[in-house]
């Protein structure tokens, strides 16, 4: 280990360089950050703790490493402590102990300036011999206490006692920062201290700043059962590195350990090794040191099938098993179980089957099932145990242990055959990712729709094709600016892949269908409840006419088949539609669009977000309901409508808007504040003036607007009792542009008059 | 000519005519003042109506639909009725929901008084 100081500070508990620390940049900025602001803000209200919860695999050990060698570097008043729990011991008082050594370790070597102290294997008796003068009180009571507490009879005491060791620390010269790893491995069956839980308990009721880290469904399972205000904890989630983070990382490996690789191996390895920096450090170390080139997939798949039979990843998936199942007659049934649910398309197996096959009884099963649930290894409710979804590799082990544990297969066989199955899976592997990567954003862009406006023409190829084909983008911008005739897309608030819904669309592949479930005019109501059918049409010509009958009568079938009452199927080709083939997308009421189209309108649905221009020319009034106050708001975008240089025919026809929003927002909503809230949003050719109000969502107001009037009678045929109603007529006739925006209660106006040169 | 102001409507009569003036905002409140007054002046014997509109600024929904009820009583009772004076803005606002069917408008006071009546008329108060 190099301890001397470079460029990027020294490597104390770090694996790898900072430089080469890749992936989590953020997460580590935001850990250093977080210590350095708790620091001496116990009592502030901030969250002192975080919280980092774990996706299996997604690794954390140097995360919390380089935070540690960063703070340690930094020599601030904040002494950084990592302690990760350890494999080999084997009962909650041992591990305590352990971890009131390191802490003492680390905090000496901290105060000293002594790297290599942390690294040191020392008894506590030589620690005290080592503290530093300022420190030494302290230090030699807690010793003296320690040795008291450790031949007493209560060994809860004695693990609370060592986990509240950093509490003990005097508060004027510095504090601890201790960052706690591996929670899940506290589960020791054969102490009946909830370790976790006083881990948790021991962080949380001291004033220092911590990190506790772990699997993700261990550590909250931990934070709920150690009650108190979880809601005080901030929270950090990690997950497997993405592509470009994996490849960074695949890289930096392969340059540290002298290996060779090429662009389609390092894809291939993001790819196979799920972007785990665990796998991937694994792979590129077993690499290096067979001194292996890994330049070909046949390369790369024999080291795999090497270190899934006996290496790294071997040991990995085989501590997980024992520390799952300790006795190998319940491995190797749990292996049984494990390998006869994974068949594609199996339904989840019962709690109770599971039980009758293991032998065990149930509480022993539950914990068997908790330990593979934590891992992710299986999904369980507590009647059903699920293992969709798991790991490509751990399924791969698991099917070789099966064969040369189970069926006591020639292990030569069973090599061969996982190194044939690795082998023709690597190009189907890279194919889908390529396809996935290649394929359309779907269920991004649905989750945009948020009930906003767009240009119909978006939706209908031959259309768009007549106004803008051979037209540059600005002047296609310019004319979808200009266009009125619009559509008001519903409030998407799920989307799944169409596989999900039917195993008819499996064949195009995941990505190419999405099933999005919605509300039109974003009401909650059931005559809202929208689907929308979403497929990508494989053509590379305009699609015709049999494609899109092909398609359509696919969506429309699942459609029924599902019980969907109320849908809209919407096609994209990357080339657009033939006419015939359009026709018929109108017939059925389908939408159609080509992949130009589709990006349009990706580049026009904002993420709802404001942008900051939005709110800066933004005049905001609340006024009380009644009392004529209308006039109040009418006087104010008067004087707004001024500064835009509007006419005064313009401004007067503004005002009566206005008002008349004031009183459809007093009278419809049932407000509960009787506060009506305005907007004004000056740009430059317009002025946007939005009035909202608290309340019910009156049931015959804003739903489905488009193209409709409140009342579309005037004076001849109403009577003297209806004649009222008009204002949302009004309002459109004397605006440009009138929609509802979604709101959760009450309603929401947004209105706006174009700045003209007679206007 | 006598003028009477009830309730802050303002409204004399030339003859059989009742000239009621609309305030700068013809909203529910002013809108239901109007047509309080209207109706008086109609149970009073007026055989014509001028609503004077000179003053008024602003009309909201309300106020046109309670100008309506008026135009129904008005009609009911075989009384004409005449807008005055009424600008741009509030003319575009009656056209649009169907008002400027039913009445005539005048550009001013003299006018729809004229329209009502061939020979110049005798200016007298009435109720009140």
């Amino acid at each position: 280990m190099n301890h001397n100081r470079n460029e990027y500070g020294r490597q104390i508990l770090g694996r790898v360089r900072r430089d080469e620390f890749i992936g989590r940049t953020a997460e580590l900025e935001r850990l250093i950050s977080h210590a350095k602001r708790s620091n001496g803000q116990a009592s502030s209200g901030e969250a002192h703790g975080i919280l980092i919860l774990l996706a299996p695999l997604a690794g954390v050990s140097e995360l919390l490493r380089q935070t540690f060698d960063s703070l340690f570097d930094s020599r601030e008043e904040l002494v950084p402590i990592y302690f990760a729990l350890p494999h080999t011991e084997t009962t909650a008082v041992s591990a305590a102990i352990e971890f009131l050594n390191t802490f003492l370790l680390q905090y000496i070597a901290y105060r000293r300036d002594e790297p290599a102290l942390c690294r040191a294997s020392l008894t506590l008796n030589d620690l005290v011999k080592l503290a530093p003068a300022a420190d030494l009180v302290w230090i030699e009571e807690l010793v003296e206490a320690y040795n008291r507490q450790r031949f007493g009879e209560d060994d809860r005491e004695l693990v609370r006692f060592c986990l509240t060791a950093p509490d003990r620390v005097p508060s004027k010269d510095v504090r601890p920062f201790v960052m706690f790893d591996a929670v899940q491995l506290a589960n020791y069956s054969d102490s009946s201290i909830p370790f976790a839980i006083e881990i948790v308990r021991s962080l949380r009721s001291g004033g220092n700043p911590f990190v506790l880290a772990g699997l993700r469904r261990e550590v909250l399972d931990a934070v709920t059962r150690a009650g108190g205000d979880s809601e005080a904890l901030a929270v950090m989630r990690l997950d497997q590195l993405g592509d470009g983070d994996a490849r960074n990382l695949i890289t930096a490996a392969a340059r540290r350990q002298q290996v060779s690789i090429n662009d389609e191996t390092r894809d291939l390895l993001v790819q196979q090794l799920e972007g785990s920096p665990f796998f991937i450090t694994a792979m590129l170390q077993a690499a290096g040191e067979k001194r292996l080139a890994l330049d070909s997939y046949l390369a790369c798949e024999r080291l795999y099938v090497d270190e899934l039979m006996g290496g790294r990843l071997n040991r990995y998936f085989s501590s997980v098993l024992e520390h799952v199942a300790p006795e190998p007659e319940t491995r190797a049934s749990v292996i049984r179980l494990l390998c006869e649910a994974a068949p594609e398309g199996k339904r989840p197996a019962q709690f109770e089957s599971w039980r009758r096959r293991l032998k065990l009884d149930s509480a022993t099963v539950e914990q068997l099932v908790r330990l593979l649930h934590i891992q992710e290894l299986v999904n369980c409710d507590g009647e059903t145990i699920d293992i969709t979804g798991s790991s490509t590799l751990w399924q791969d082990y698991l099917k070789s242990r099966f064969r040369l544990d189970a069926l006591r297969e020639p292990r030569a066989l069973v090599v061969a055959d996982v190194m044939a199955d690795a082998l023709k899976r690597a190009p189907q592997t890279i194919a889908h990712h390529y396809r996935r990567a290649a394929s359309l954003p779907l269920r991004e862009l649905l989750g945009k729709f948020n009930s906003q406006l767009v240009p119909r023409c978006l939706f209908d190829y031959v259309d768009f094709a007549a106004a803008y084909k051979g037209v540059t983008a600005e002047e296609v911008s310019a004319g979808l600016d200009a266009d009125t005739n619009l559509v008001r897309l519903p409030q998407v608030f799920h989307t799944a892949s169409g596989v999900s819904l039917s195993s008819a669309l499996r064949p195009f592949g995941e990505e190419s269908s999405v099933v999005a479930h919605a509300f039109s005019a974003g009401v909650y109501t059931n005559q809202n409840e929208i689907v929308w059918l979403v497929a990508r049409v494989e053509s590379k010509l305009e699609a015709n006419a049999a494609l899109v009958e092909k398609w359509l009568d696919l969506l429309e079938g699942v459609a029924r088949k599902s019980g969907l009452i109320r849908t809209q199927v919407w096609l994209i080709a990357n080339e657009g539609f033939s006419p015939e083939a359009n026709d018929l997308l109108r017939s059925r009421n389908a939408f159609g669009s080509s992949r130009q189209q589709f990006d349009i309108l990706t580049d026009r649905l904002s993420t709802g977000e404001p942008r900051q221009s939005d709110t800066a020319n933004e005049f905001q009034l609340i006024f009380p309901m009644g009392a004529d106050n209308e006039m109040l708001a009418a006087s104010a975008v008067e004087q707004v409508a001024r500064r835009l240089n509007f006419t005064a025919e313009a401004i007067n026809q503004i005002k009566t808007a206005v008002i008349e929003a004031c009183i459809n927002a007093s009278e419809h909503s049932l407000s509960p504040d009787r506060k009506i809230y305005q907007r004004f949003q000056v740009e430059n050719d317009r002025l946007s003036i939005t009035i909202s109000s608290r309340g019910i969502l009156p049931g015959n107001f804003g739903v489905d607007t488009e193209g409709e009037e409140e009342s579309t009678t005037t004076a001849e045929s109403q009577t003297s009792d209806s004649r009222r109603g008009w204002g949302l007529k009004l309002i459109q006739t004397l605006m440009d542009e009138v929609e509802f925006e979604r709101v959760d209660e009450g309603t929401s106006l947004r209105m706006t008059k174009y700045l003209r040169q007679n206007s | 000519m006598g003028e009477s102001i009830n309730s802050n409507v303002r409204s004399h009569c030339v003859g059989t005519t009742a000239v009621v003036y609309a305030s700068d905002y013809l909203n529910k409140l002013t809108g239901e003042r109007i047509e309080r007054e209207c109706k008086k002046q109609l149970e009073s014997g007026a055989r014509a109506l001028v609503i004077d509109f000179s003053d008024t600024e602003l009309v909201n929904s309300i106020g046109i639909s309670i100008l309506l009820g008026i135009i129904d009583i008005a009609e009911k009772g075989g009384a004409l009725v005449v807008f005055s004076d009424v600008n741009s803005e509030t003319v575009q606002l009656f056209d649009m929901l169907g008002l400027t069917r039913h009445v005539v408008l005048a550009a001013n006071e003299q006018e729809a008084l004229a329209n009502l009546s061939p020979s110049p008329p005798q200016s007298q108060a009435i109720g009140h």
